[in-house]
Order: structure tokens, then sequence, then C-alpha cells
């Protein structure tokens, strides 16, 4: 082993070897910028009415049904987001949000009075004006 | 023994003092959001379910549409004639500084429309399309409510304007955010955050930072902005996107154009910025309507008629205005937005 | 019956042994992140591909392959799915990549080349039939990583070996 260590000359490795070693490096560089967002939300916190339902990891695939005044809410996580898929409500306001995944984005079914809030390391803001 | 009397006093002092209080609760027919910072628990806890409770007087007190409440019996009074009625001492201020920012707003603030805002829809829970009936519309159109048209002398009100109802939702979540304000302040609370349906007023700090206000972009699931809320000061927006309804593929916002009858068209969102001072809550609740229904060309004017120097404005193509004042203290989320910069 | 094997026969099954062994002592030995090994095995299949030939390399591959998964009593199991999965995979694009210009692409190119395609397979593999829609999108950038290292490596490590042990003369 140490006559093999003794032995490494930058040499061996070739022009291309090393094209082709920081190609690869940018393209590893590339999937962590595209995939590891900063600001990445890794809790989803759920509150119904005037109390916390749940605090529970955004890395799982699940669906929940949430029982408000109206009847039950059904949020599905995935993938690192969270969405209303289905609610009580008239307006489906809620359902329109759309899938969330940045830390301190708020989605709320206001007649049924569930939120969910994204948390993460570090919170860009300490309240929604909206 | 001694590291467990050692882990002990650790946890008894960190429960003691927690540095950050949240509630969240459903009131005023909205969320309203409260933080205290640097508070024993059980204080904060104290001075929010004080702040609530006031809520719900207020919430109870104003209802544009339950008929119990003091604002829907002087709406019945109105309706019927002009026998004066006796209303609260608080009431009555409310009714004062209303009237006073409707004619500050050339009219375009006006708390007396209730009936047009029923005929729309907006006087209910929750917002379905309603068949537009241009008649209905075009009748209190020209019946002309206003606030001039109520005398109040000496806590006795009434209208000599049958056409007027009083429906104060473009202002009580303001007042409920002074009133809040003065109430912590009051319980010796020195930093905090009130959030009334996205209304909020800002105490203090949140320890060495201060509080920071995410605005929400009218179309998108995500905040466009951060602004820095210092002691004192409040953020408001009035938008299209929180109370509508869709007909026919075009969207018909709750907030009213009082000359036309109609929903005001060309506006996505506008955001004020209010300085500290007694009515800095008022202000940010009412001061964005005016700006938000006026014309592209009068929006500027209308700002300078209700003293609002930073404001921020998102067109109907999505296009962002802002006075150099406000464009100072935003941090933008938001890649390139499309942006013009007003010189103060 | 006699079958008869050349010299060249005994140096591939040598060779063919001591890729089986590596793989087997790697399978031993305990790994930072689940499902990252740094595949040595494979410095093995990259210097039968220099010697030899790319039929060569194959062969010693994919018997390494079924070997070690007979070996560790896991054949035809999701590992092994996994295991011939990548091999298919780095084997396809070796067998592009030899093609590449010997002055100027070394065992480095091949072995990153290699890794790369490795661990796309056994990502997609994941991906479509074994365990579809898991958080797999975070873990992406780490396993590609870890391709990139371990395939460098390999490849450093492989043309050592090429040089240490030229082509024996007969």
């Amino acid at each position: 082993m140490k006559a093999l260590f003794s032995q490494f000359k930058f040499s061996r490795i070739l022009i291309g070897d090393w094209i082709l070693f920081f190609a690869a490096l940018l393209l590893v560089i590339f999937l962590f910028k595209t995939y590891w967002h900063i600001e990445s939300a890794t809790k989803l916190q759920i509150r119904q009415g005037d109390k916390i339902y749940a605090t529970l990891s955004l890395n799982q695939s699940r669906t929940l049904l949430i029982h408000g005044p109206l009847g039950d809410s059904k949020i599905s996580i995935q993938n690192g987001q969270v969405r209303f898929v289905s609610s009580p409500c008239r307006n489906q306001y809620c359902v329109h949000q759309g899938w969330l995944k940045h830390s301190g984005q708020v989605a709320i079914c206001l007649p049924n009075q569930i939120s969910l809030e994204l948390l993460g390391a570090d919170k860009p803001f300490d309240s929604l004006n909206y | 023994m001694r590291i467990f009397a050692c882990m002990l006093a650790i946890l008894l002092v960190s429960c003691g003092r927690e540095p950050l209080v949240q509630t969240q609760s459903y009131l005023f027919g909205t969320l309203v959001d409260i933080s205290i910072y640097g508070e024993s628990e059980t204080k904060a806890h104290q001075a929010i379910s004080q702040v609530l409770q006031n809520f719900q007087r207020l919430h109870h007190q104003l209802h544009a549409w339950k008929p119990d409440s003091e604002l829907s019996q002087l709406n019945q009074s109105f309706a019927v004639g002009n026998t004066p009625v006796k209303v609260t001492p608080e009431l009555s201020k409310m009714l004062i500084q209303a009237s006073e920012l409707s004619r500050q707003s050339d009219g375009l603030f006006n708390p007396a429309l209730g009936h047009l805002i029923n005929a729309w829809g907006f006087q209910r829970d929750e917002f379905t399309p309603v068949e537009i009936n241009d008649a209905d519309i075009q009748k209190w159109v020209k019946a002309k409510p206003a606030m001039s048209d109520i005398v109040i002398k000496d806590e006795m009100v009434y209208s000599t304007n049958p056409a007027v109802k009083l429906d104060l939702g473009g202002y009580a979540k303001g007042y409920a955010l002074d009133q809040a304000a003065k109430i912590l302040r009051d319980q010796g609370i020195e930093n905090a955050l009130v959030n009334i349906g996205g209304n909020i007023i800002a105490l203090g700090r949140h320890g060495d930072k201060p509080w920071r206000i995410g605005i929400q972009h009218p179309r998108l699931a995500t905040p466009m902005a951060m602004v820095e809320l210092l002691d004192g000061w409040a953020v408001g927006t009035s938008g299209d996107y929180q109370r509508y309804f869709e007909l026919n593929g075009q969207r018909y916002c709750h907030i009213l154009d009082p000359r036309t009858g109609y929903p005001a068209q060309g506006t996505q969102a506008v955001t004020v910025l209010i300085p500290p001072g007694e009515n800095a809550g008022v202000m940010s609740d009412v001061a964005s309507k005016p700006i938000f229904i006026s014309g592209e060309n009068a929006k500027a004017e209308a700002a300078k008629k209700m003293n609002v120097a930073f404001y921020l404005i998102v067109s109907a193509q999505g296009k962002v205005t802002v006075t150099e004042g406000m464009s100072k203290r935003l941090n933008w989320l938001i890649k390139n937005p499309d942006l013009k910069v007003l010189p103060d | 019956m006699q079958i008869n094997t050349t010299l060249d026969d005994h140096r591939v099954a040598k060779l063919a042994a001591l890729a089986i062994g590596l793989h087997l002592l790697e399978s031993i030995m305990p790994s930072p992140l689940p499902g990252v090994k740094p595949g040595i095995a494979n410095i093995v299949t990259l210097f039968v591909l220099y010697r030899f030939d790319f039929a060569t390399a194959a062969w010693v591959s994919l018997l390494r392959v079924f070997a070690t998964s007979l070996l560790l009593g896991n054949f035809l199991s999701p590992t092994f799915a996994l295991s011939l999965g990548g091999a298919i995979m780095s084997l396809g694009v070796l067998g592009l990549a030899q093609y590449l210009p010997r002055q100027y692409f070394g065992p480095v190119s091949l072995s990153i080349l290699a890794a790369f395609a490795h661990m796309i397979g056994q990502l997609m593999l994941v991906r479509l039939w074994l365990i579809p829609h898991t958080g797999l999108a975070y873990l992406v950038p780490l396993f590609m990583a870890a391709a990139l290292l371990f395939g460098l490596i390999n490849g450093i490590v492989t043309s050592h070996l090429l040089a240490a042990y030229p082509k024996p003369a007969d």
C-alpha cells in the first residue's frame, strides 16, 4: 500500500481525465444547488383552531385528514412539500395555494380553521402580511 | 447528585424564560396571530387573552351583518328614518374618525356602502359568485350613501339618507390593532407583533433583530418581499386575492369603487407602511383602499391625500410600483420584480 | 474430460476471484451513508478492461455480481437487482467509453463515468421499481458526490496498478 502512495504521480491523470473530473464536479454542484434549497423547509406545523395539531417532518410521503368545524381537510406531504388536497370549504382558496416548499410559507383554510406552516432552519420572517 | 440539581435548575430557569410566545386564533372572521417576545409565559398569555377578549368584544359590537350587533341595530334605525340613536362613546369616536378619513379620501374609502357590499354577496362568511344585478347596484350607487349623511352629536346618531348602511370592514381591523398595541403597552409588554387577518402592528423588536414581515405575492403561494417593521410601525395590504369570487373568467374582489358600484379593477394589491402614531393601525387598514380603487394615474395623488409616504402597488399586469422610501425598506424575495421606483 | 486452459484464462480467473473477494470484504465493512460503498471491486473490472478486453471485463464484472450474491445469500433479492442494475449500466457506459482517445482519457475518466452510470442506474431502479415516491431528491446530490469521489479514487488506484503490473510477456 505504502509503495503505491509513494509512487503517486499526478502525471498519471491525463488531460481528458481532468476535464471530465471538473465537468462531473460541476454537475454534482449543480445537483446540490437544485435539490438542496438553503431555505428549504424541514418541518410542517399544522394548527387546528388555536392549538398546534402536529409538527411533522417534511421528509415523508403521507396524507392526513384533519378534522375542523366544517369537516375533514385532507393534506398531502410529499418530497419536502405539502398542500391541501381537499377541504370542505366553499371557496377552496387553501387548495388553490398549491404546494408549499419553502420555510415561512403558509396555507390556511379559514372556514375550517386549519393552517399549514412550513418551518425551516431559519424562518425568513416572523409574520406574513396579506 | 449535583449534576442532577444543576440540570433541574437549568430546566426550571429555561421553563420560566421562554423567549417567544406565539398564539394563533380564529376571530374577527379571520386569523389572529400574536407573538410576544421576552416575557414569561404566564405574563404573555395573560396579555394575549386580554387582547383576544377585546377583539371578541369589538367583533360582536361591529359585526356588519349579524342583526344583534350594535352596528346592525344602528343600521336598522338608519333604514327606517332619522330618529337619533344613542351609541357608546367608543362607537361615536370610531364613526367620527371614519367620517374624517372618508372625507380625506374624497369618498373612496366609504364605510356607508353596506347595501352595495351586500348586493355583491360579500356580507357573508363565505363568498360564492352572485348573479350580478346591475339595476340593484345602480340603485345603490345613485342613492349616494356617504359618511357625510350621518349626524353625530353627543353620542346620538342618525342618518339623513336611508341608503346608508355602515360596514366597518376596512376600518375595524386597524382599530383593533391600535387597541391591541395599547393594551399590550399598558401591560408592560415592550416587544410584540400582532397580526389580524394580515394587518400587522409591531412593538419593540424580536430580541436582537427587528420584527420581519413577509409581504404576500398576489398570485403566487410565496411572499414577494420582506420588510422590517420597527417599533410602532404598522403594515396593511388591500388585495384582490383575499376575498373575491370568479364569474365567467372575471375576478370580482370585495373592494368596491363607490363611483361605479363595481369592484375596483386594474390592481392586484396595494401595501402601505405606516410610521408610529396613535392611529398607525387604523391607517394601515384604511389608507390602502383609496389607493387600490384609484385609477393608475390617480394613485399617487390618493396616497398623498392619505399622508402615505411608503407604499407598494402591484398592477393587474403584475408590474410593481414603489415609492423610494418604501423601496429602501424592502428586501425582495423574488427574482427580478418588474419594478418602478417613484421619487419621494 | 479435460478443458484446455490458457495462461490468460488463469490470470482472468485469479482476477475474478480477487473481484469477488474485494466485494465480499466491502460488504462486511460499515459505510457512512447507507447505499454508498467505495466499490473497490470495480478496480478489477477496469484493470481487466485495460489488460484484456471489454468482453472479459464484462464477464468478470457479471460473474462477480452473481457469485457474491449467491455467496452472501441475496440472489434474486432487491440487493441483487441493484447490484446487477448498477453493473449493467456501468458496463454499458464502459463499452462506449473504452473508445475515448487513450492519450487524453485514462482509467480515471472511465472510472468516473462508470461510477456515475452505476449510481444513476441504481437511483433509477429505486425510483421506478423498488421504492417509488421517496424523498429521493434530497439524497441524489449526496450519492452522485460519492460516485464522483470513489470513481476518482478507484481510477487513480487502477492507473497505478496498471503501471505497477505491466502486461506480462508470454
